[in-house]
């Protein structure tokens, strides 16, 4: 498990990333989300060892993270990290070598790994005469060489097709299967919800959230759609409700009260009321999207 | 590390001597980069012919036709005698002509290159548009002694006597002129590929630096590797292929040189040639760290010219320093970095030190190599991860890690 402690770095005056802490555990995926200058990538440098820290640390398995345990992990930078001229075979290669690797442990986990992307026909070209999603996949099987024990993505999903997604999160499951801690930033909330076991939002270099995604739903009030057979503005008479909005027969609502007691008599007050004036044709608990919970920790 | 690792799953161990793998790499991606190696294919066609081109010109006869009336025949004739003996890259063919006028036609046809005309007070050498130099002063000095010996005689004295004490001749208490000469032409020659080698090699090693620092590749391998690792081994790296393309050059220039009349002098300039390599070692090794701090102080590869632009002055003022510093502006400078770097190799070459001189002047030079090596390997580490535009060196030595 990584853990960061009171995280901070500043540049000069100004605080980037402050009092930064929080766990990405063993054999999960764990998102980390925040606008353009949040501080994640300085917070993700500081975990690589890349960026000194102007305070806390960072702890792999308990105890204070060093060079040697930094140089077991798996690190994509924001931008793709790759020599443009040289051929990708060789890149890789030399890449493994620097991990550690004997080179023919390196050329072997290269070349098994360029077939299962599907390049391995192009290990002979250039860097640069790959597609931005190909490149991404031979900087992903970069960070991957060596088995490592942790994997930090910057960006991972940015500039890939949607299949190109599927591999590489199948790849990252595959990972986390082995009980690898995966952290990866992404502006991409829809594909970080789907994906991640975890989450850590930051805001102006901030942790303003973390935690399971249901659990970081379930922070927030519950939401209800409500669908009659005629006009549904009368929900609005209903106590304890607080409507968000009302279209003909539709109406969505949410729960003024997280207490589950009084939850369930607003359902049904919602439900007798309903009753009374028609048909209830549906009510039903709406999952709120991450993009709102996302919305309201960042607002 | 005391801890046992929970999650171990290779047995992967730290890169034994990272340096060493990172200099490959800059050895091997050079070698197979078609301009590199087209550029020091040229620069060794272009000197084996220039060697070839002196040892031809060296052997070469020139052969001039000289057109002459048969009133002059006399005269065309010692002519043709004595110009081989005063100058043996001449030889002389007669072309006889009935008249002047037959004799600028001759010149005309190209059928002779020179036309022996009379004038008032000696001869006139006539030509199309040129007269050889050479051809002139063997002529010159034929008709001349063969006049004042007319002239000795029918004043009733001899040639002999009347050149009797006025030889110049000139004497050296050191070596000799032309030895001399020899060595000062190899230590300028020596001077230049310096300042090839230290400028070709040390914009490829900024521009390398640059471009890992453009593609953040840096970043990977600097979570890998120290960056010390990584500095040390592109400077390794790139020293290397500097001194091995010198030494080809070098060697393809002695093994010419041994071919031409210079040969006997090689022996007298190869303690010089042995300094120059010392040097060059060091020197380049210190000049190195420079480049490297100059590629990590830009981000792009335009910032390169910025960044790289004082270091091309340096260069410049130690290779103008090789030419121009004399006395004991050049004593003085020959110990001082990076200037040493030529001007100690050039006055061994002259021969103008004592013993000790070049073993101080070195042993000033690697002291100031290992205070490079380790200031430059903070200014680079602080200036790596600055992807934002140029860092000035003061941004990057107070800069916090």
């Amino acid at each position: 498990m990584i853990e960061t402690r009171g995280l901070t770095r500043r540049f000069g005056e100004r605080t980037v990333v402050d009092d930064v802490s929080f766990d990405v555990p063993a054999g999960m995926l764990t998102g980390f989300v925040g606008g353009n200058g949040a501080g994640k990538t300085t917070t993700m440098r500081m975990i690589m060892g890349l960026l000194g820290v102007s305070a806390g640390e960072v702890l792999w398995q308990g105890r204070p993270m060093t060079a040697a345990d930094r140089r077991r992990f798996g690190y994509m930078p924001e931008e793709r990290g790759l020599y443009p001229k040289q051929k990708i075979l060789d890149q890789l290669i030399y890449l493994g070598e620097l991990s550690g690797l004997s080179t023919p442990r390196a050329r072997a986990s290269a070349t098994e790994s360029l077939e299962r992307f599907g390049l391995a026909d192009r290990s002979g070209d250039r860097v640069e005469k790959l597609s931005l999603g190909n490149q991404q996949r031979v900087q992903i099987i970069a960070a991957l060489l060596n088995q490592p024990q942790a994997l930090i993505l910057d960006e991972p999903f940015s500039g890939l097709d949607p299949t190109a997604v599927d591999s590489m999160v199948d790849l990252l499951r595959e990972e986390t299967g082995r009980g690898v801690p995966v952290l990866f930033s992404s502006h991409q909330l829809d594909l970080v919800e789907r994906l991640c076991d975890r989450l850590v939002v930051l805001r102006a270099g901030e942790v303003v959230a973390q935690g399971g995604v249901e659990e970081l739903r379930a922070r927030g009030p519950e939401r209800l759609r409500v669908v009659t057979d005629r006009d549904a503005g009368w929900v609005r008479d209903i106590a304890g409700v607080h409507v968000l909005d009302v279209d003909g027969a539709e109406a969505l609502v949410e729960l003024a009260d997280k207490d589950e007691r009084a939850s369930d008599a607003v359902r049904r007050a919602i439900l007798t009321a309903g009753l009374d004036r028609g048909e209830v044709r549906e009510l039903a608990t709406v999952r709120t999207p991450l993009s709102e919970i996302y919305r309201e920790v960042t607002a | 590390m005391n801890h046992p690792d929970a999650s171990d799953t290779t047995e992967t161990r730290p890169a034994e001597r990272p340096w060493l793998l990172v200099a490959r790499r800059e050895v091997v991606t050079r070698l197979t980069d078609k301009s590199f190696l087209i550029g020091t294919l040229i620069t060794l066609v272009l000197l084996v012919g220039f060697i070839g081109w002196t040892i031809w010109s060296e052997d070469r006869t020139e052969r001039v036709t000289i057109a002459a009336t048969a009133e002059d025949a006399t005269t065309a004739q010692l002519l043709q005698r004595e110009i081989p003996e005063v100058d043996d890259g001449l030889e002389v063919e007669l072309v006889e002509v009935a008249s002047d006028d037959d004799g600028v036609a001759a010149l005309e046809d190209e059928d002779a290159d020179v036309l022996l005309r009379p004038a008032d007070d000696g001869w006139t050498l006539v030509g199309r548009k040129e007269v050889s130099g050479d051809l002139t002063a063997a002529a010159e000095s034929i008709i001349r002694d063969a006049t004042l010996t007319a002239n000795a005689e029918r004043a009733g004295t001899s040639l002999a006597e009347l050149r009797q004490g006025s030889t110049v001749d000139t004497a050296l208490l050191a070596g000799d002129a032309e030895r001399q000469d020899f060595a000062r032409a190899m230590g300028f020659l020596l001077a230049f590929l310096f300042y090839f080698a230290a400028l070709g090699f040390g914009y490829t090693l900024s521009g390398s630096v640059v471009e890992e620092k453009a593609n953040r590749i840096v970043e990977i391998i600097t979570t890998k590797i120290p960056v010390r690792q990584l500095l040390i081994g592109k400077i390794a790296g790139n020293t290397l292929l500097a001194l091995a393309q010198t030494a080809l050059i070098v060697a393809v220039g002695l093994v010419g040189i041994s071919f031409t009349e210079y040969s006997s002098f090689l022996s007298g300039v190869s303690a010089g040639i042995g300094w120059f390599a010392a040097f060059f070692l060091v020197g380049f090794l210190f000049i190195a760290c420079w480049w490297a701090v100059a590629g990590a102080l830009a981000s792009r590869a335009e910032d390169l010219q910025t960044t790289a632009a004082p270091l091309s002055f340096v260069m410049m003022g130690v290779f103008f320093g090789a030419f121009l510093f004399e006395g004991t502006i050049q004593t003085v400078a020959s110990y001082v970095p990076p200037f040493s770097i030529v001007l100690m190799p050039i006055r061994v070459l002259e021969g103008d030190t004592a013993v000790a001189e070049p073993i101080i002047a070195i042993a000033i030079l690697i002291a100031a190599m290992a205070a490079t090596v380790v200031l430059a390997e903070r200014i680079y580490r602080r200036a790596l991860l600055q992807t934002q535009g140029r860092v000035t060196l003061r941004q990057a030595w107070s800069a916090a890690d």
